[in-house]
């Protein structure tokens, strides 16, 4: 169902505009819009029928990345497709879970679909999420009262398609820490065909010592686990300290059921989702090791 | 068979080009100068009396050109089906353009609106304010039956809108004599058949209800003839024009709906054509196939043989029965009893309303319903009795030269069964892989799963109340080229290319010299029943060869004038006509026409000069015939699977096919079919699946993120084509059909195939990863 109501269409220069767009207009029914991959879908079910104005936010120079030894920070409008071509993305076991979840949407979809935009819908069955989750990853914020904020990403995801932005603010990066040691990271979808949404991913960053002992541990899961993509603490106590071997993660697998609460729908059901989250959990996990140098 | 040509050439498709290039043919890019754009308001209830519709807030909505009510539409009941008349008594006439008092599924439309773009339409309908007194509604079959059951039709008691049956030799005796009897229920799920043009149709009607329709549909003729009868108006009012292809049918644009009325009486309100396309969301809920729960128990003896069969189907037609009232024909008899013998059998068939979705046509009609019952229990007898799953279906099957199973004046000339189970099983290495360790230490688990499948037509000779004839014109050009002109439909399978395959070897042109006219329309063409029922090769074929050959024998006779010959002397071949024996006597097609179109009198340098007066007149060919009889193509196929038992995924690593369709016109073209026609049966297995809020009947799938379809990464890696060519003595040049045995066998084929692999029987489709699990214990 098309934009009815829609008065302006925004093309901001820069952040500065479009954070004063943003604040002028709390009380209207505004919408950013960056690849509009997410967008148009709600516009295709009708959900989009009150929106007034629409800022895009693709020419206001959000665009930047730097990836040096403090991590990587992408801006908000930087596309799937060029965060594919760093080459830290494409070579490091670090970011190898980054890279797995990234090759999952569509090409069309990689070309235009951003990584502020991912973060923003706070949609559950995304898989970029879940794999940002596993590396830590933090959401820089301009705008609003606060002027600034930075938000971990569990904090971030605050609901089902809720993010914690107040009125007026936007994101402007995502940052992900350099991971301390020898780390990797891997993901998993479980799809019901390649052009599907998530029933259930998972993500892992492990790192271990030089005796082989795990030293740092993040199991994230999403597709409909949790109202938001989450991660597993349950799951990253029994890892940590201990050797890896297939009966640890076997444990850890199962112990992501305390941390998930999963749904049903038409797609799948909750008991289903439960039972496969620890096989790809399972999986996850064997992939990242199967990483570490 | 003497040398062919041109047929039997896998030659490019003469419609790929302009389909990768825009495909300004399909429907969906008609444009009319003026035209307005249409949309429908549906119900969102499913079922409910309607109290009230007050339109003045739509028609106030400035580009908004005219409101269509129920009012406005003609109350008539029909039978909305193509290839039956329009009230042929052997349907159930309970269809209606827009009801002005009932509304019965949650879809269906109660208004409509003509506005200058689309989106004003679609806004001005949201402005419509319709009170509705909700009536409980009811969404399985079984329930409707029941007692006490919401009554959807006053004619219809108990909700049952159809109950076929047929019975032959003593059931109990047959019973008495089995050594086993078995007995399971399999179900199937609704199932879109995602056709990837939306339905569409362009209309103009004027004032003196003259109707001009381009629509995405499957058959002009019957477009023409509910159209008409929908709008109370003589059927030659409305001229259905022929688009060169559309982008899909596979069954599914196979009856009027309310769209291509409403368009054109929009039409006639504002004096200006109106548009009405489709969204995905409405398509999926315009038809699809009908779910059928099929209850089947058979009697057989040690060794396999079938003593006694019976069975009992319910079909859920929704609303109204359209395509209902005949699935449920082809399904008893062609999906679940035809193929194999058993001396003592009964069929009970229900059709029954409920407040879901109107059922439709899907390739194989009803038989893949009947086929995954039969084909599944076929392998839990074997599994059982420790039978060859090869042989128990060759000692049951009928045999090539037996009388065909419903229409005993015909015979099955052809009927290569045991070829396409031979040639399919050594391709896939049968022995072998019914054998091998099935990986027992893994996660993942192999298995091999075959079935088999006729389909009893090539078109439908000889069934009550079905439109059969086909008609062709053939027109020969001064170039040497020829005009092929028919009203049958491509639909995306091949049916230009198959068709002017055919002429060009019948009139002994070459390959490329025969085109499909791309103008025509119900005005200029001759009838020819739908693209639908494995048809269009067989019975189209045969008349488009018909009136090649009729155009060949007058460019005989003119060039028999101009050689001086006996035009039995002569013979045509790649684009030349020669005299038998003197191949120095020639002359080209392109000579012998020009001959014939010039003018009688022509100027020489002597003076006016008198020509032959026989020679002249276009060389045409014309014809329109019924089928001579009704081949039946078959089957087997073979598939391996890999179930992941942890997750339940199911992938697909190998499908082989071995056809009999008699003759392969376009290799190429045919192994689309093949390929295409796995991807809806691998889908129609694993995934696909129209659903509804149990609560509200509102459907939960109306797009391909929700309703899931193979891609081609879901695809197996390899599917092998075997064609056997029987060379069936009716069919053009030895063709029978092909169009829908092979969209029946997957479902079948895989849940045997999954069987072998983890040991688990699955009696209801999709067989999904939950499902997989499930059967397994895990959850
Ligand atoms: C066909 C298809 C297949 C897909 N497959 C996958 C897949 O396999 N895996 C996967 O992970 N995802 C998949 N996706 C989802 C895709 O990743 C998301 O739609 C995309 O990341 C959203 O980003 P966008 O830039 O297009 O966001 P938009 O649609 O522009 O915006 C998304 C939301 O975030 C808000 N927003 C955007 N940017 C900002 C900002 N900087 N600050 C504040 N709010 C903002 C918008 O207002 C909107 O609410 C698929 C999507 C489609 C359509």
């Amino acid at each position: 169902m098309a934009l009815y109501k829609l008065k302006e269409f925004h093309a901001p220069k820069n952040m500065q505009e479009a954070i004063n767009i943003l604040g002028k207009s709390q009380e209207a029914e505004i919408l950013v819009l960056a690849g509009g991959t997410f967008l148009h879908g709600l516009e295709a079910r009708g959900l989009l029928s009150d929106v007034e104005e629409l800022v895009d936010i693709r020419k206001a120079g959000l665009d930047a990345i730097r990836d040096d030894d403090r991590g990587l920070l992408i801006g908000a409008t930087v596309t799937f497709s060029q965060i594919q071509t760093l080459p830290s993305v494409q070579r490091t076991p670090w970011l190898a879970g980054l890279s797995d979840a990234l090759a999952y949407p569509p090409v069309q979809i990689r070309n235009t679909a951003t990584i502020g935009g991912c973060v923003s819908a706070s949609c559950p069955f995304f898989d970029v999420p879940t794999a940002l989750l596993a590396l830590g990853a933090t959401v820089m914020v301009k705008g609003g009262e606060a002027g600034e904020r930075q938000l971990a990403l569990p904090d971030f995801l605050a609901g089902l398609f809720v993010n914690s932005l107040e009125p007026g603010e936007l994101v402007t990066a995502v940052a992900i820490p350099k991971c301390p040691g020898n780390g990797a990271s891997a993901f998993i979808k479980l799809e019901g065909n390649a052009n599907d949404l998530a029933i259930v991913n998972a993500a892992a960053y492990l790192s271990v010592d030089s005796q082989k002992t795990c030293t740092e541990a993040y199991v994230a899961l999403g597709g409909g686990v949790a109202e938001t993509a989450v991660l597993s603490d349950a799951a990253r106590q029994i890892l940590i300290g201990s050797k890896l071997d297939a009966a640890t993660l076997q444990t850890a697998s199962e112990a992501v059921t305390a941390d998930i609460s999963p749904m049903s729908d038409h797609r799948a059901s909750a008991e289903y989702r439960g039972a496969v989250a620890k096989v790809i959990v399972r999986r996850t996990l064997e992939r990242a090791i199967a990483r570490l140098a | 068979m003497s040398q062919l040509n041109v047929v039997g050439q896998s030659l490019e498709r003469p419609d790929a080009y302009d389909k990768v290039t825009g495909g300004k043919g399909y429907p969906v890019n008609v444009k009319l100068p003026g035209m307005l754009h249409a949309k429908m308001l549906r119900s969102p209830y499913a079922h409910a009396r309607i109290v009230s519709i007050d339109a003045s807030r739509a028609e106030r909505l400035p580009g908004v050109k005219a409101v269509l009510l129920p009012k406005d539409v003609p109350q008539i009941k029909f039978c909305p089906v193509f290839f039956v008349p329009v009230q042929a008594p052997s349907m159930v006439l309970d269809f209606d353009v827009m009801n002005g008092e009932r509304v019965r599924y949650v879809g269906q439309p109660v208004a409509a609106v003509a506005a200058i773009t689309a989106d004003i339409a679609e806004a001005a309908i949201d402005l419509i304010d319709v009170e509705y007194e909700e009536l409980p509604a009811v969404f399985t079959p079984e329930e409707a039956m029941a007692e006490g059951a919401p009554q959807l039709h006053d004619e219809a008691p108990n909700n049952i809108a159809k109950t076929p049956f047929f019975e032959y030799g003593d059931l109990e005796k047959g019973f008495a004599e089995a050594d086993f009897i078995f007995e399971g229920t399999y179900e199937t799920q609704r199932v879109h058949t995602c056709y990837l043009e939306p339905r569409v149709c362009v209309v103009d009607m004027d004032r003196q209800d003259n109707v001009t329709i381009h629509v995405t549909t499957q058959h002009l003729f019957g477009t023409r003839e509910k159209l008409a009868f929908a709008l109370g108006i003589p059927e030659t009012k409305v001229k259905v024009v022929k688009s060169p292809y559309i982008g899909g049918g596979f069954g599914g644009k196979l009856e009027l709906t309310a769209m291509e009325p409403v368009a054109a009486l929009l039409s006639k309100k504002c004096g200006r054509p109106v548009r009405l396309e489709q969204t995905r969301q409405e398509d999926f809920i315009t038809t699809t196939r009908n779910p059928i729960k099929v209850y089947l128990k058979t009697g057989v003896k040690k060794d396999g043989t079938f003593t006694a069969r019976y069975a009992k189907s319910i079909l859920d037609c929704g609303a109204h029965a359209t395509h209902g009232s005949e699935v449920i024909m082809v399904h008893g008899a062609f999906g679940l009893f035809f193929n194999y013998h058993a001396p003592h059998q009964k069929w009970e068939g229900y059709t029954v309303y409920t407040n879901n979705m109107i059922g439709g046509g899907y390739r194989g009609y009803g038989a893949p319903q009947g086929s995954f019952a039969v084909e599944s229990q076929i392998d839990e007898i074997c599994t059982k009795l420790n039978l060859d799953p090869i042989a128990m279906r060759l000692q049951n099957a009928r045999k090539q030269g037996e009388p065909h199973p419903f229409n005993p004046a015909f015979t099955l000339a052809t009927y290569g069964l045991a070829d396409c189970l031979r040639e399919g099983a050594a391709k896939i290495g049968w022995e072998k892989a019914r054998r091998r360790d099935k990986g027992s230490s893994g996660a993942k688990k192999r298995g091999i799963g075959l079935a088999v499948h006729p389909v009893w037509v090539s078109g439908c000779m000889g069934f009550p109340d079905i439109y059969e004839h086909s008609g062709a014109i053939v027109k020969i050009n001064r170039d040497g080229t020829a005009d092929l002109a028919t009203a049958s439909m491509d639909i995306g399978s091949g049916q230009i290319a198959t068709l002017t395959q055919i002429a060009a070897e019948a009139l002994g042109l070459p390959a490329g010299a025969v085109r499909m006219s791309s103008a025509g329309d119900t005005d200029n063409l001759p009838f020819d029943a739908p693209t639908h029922a494995s048809r269009v090769t067989y019975s189209s074929g045969n008349a488009v060869k018909e009136a090649a050959l009729s155009a060949k024998k007058r460019l005989l006779e003119v060039a028999g004038s101009m050689l001086e010959v006996s035009p039995a002397d002569l013979e045509v071949s790649d684009g030349k006509v020669s005299v038998r024996g003197t191949p120095s006597k020639t002359l080209s097609v392109a000579e012998i026409a020009q001959r014939a179109e010039s003018p009688f009198v022509q100027m020489t340098a002597q003076g006016p000069q008198p020509t032959v007066m026989e020679e002249k007149g276009t060389i045409i060919g014309l014809s329109s015939l019924a089928p001579k009889s009704n081949p039946t193509p078959c089957a087997a196929q073979f598939v391996e699977v890999e179930v992941d038992t942890e997750t339940g995924e199911v992938a697909v690593l190998h499908a082989v096919y071995a056809h009999d369709i008699g003759r392969a016109i376009n290799p190429k073209a045919a192994e689309g079919q093949v390929e295409g026609g796995f991807q809806q049966g691998m889908g129609y297995a694993l995934m696909e699946h129209i659903q509804f809020d149990p609560e509200t009947g509102s459907c939960l799938t109306t797009d391909f993120l929700d309703y899931k379809m193979p891609t081609a990464v879901e695809m197996p890696r390899k599917i092998d084509s075997i064609f056997i060519e029987t060379d069936e003595p009716t069919g053009p040049f030895g063709a029978k059909s092909l169009g829908e045995c092979c969209v029946i066998t997957p479902a079948p084929a895989i849940a045997n195939a999954i069987h072998d692999a983890i040991g688990v029987r699955f009696t209801q489709l999709p067989i999904t990863p939950e499902k997989i699990l499930r059967g397994l214990g895990k959850i």
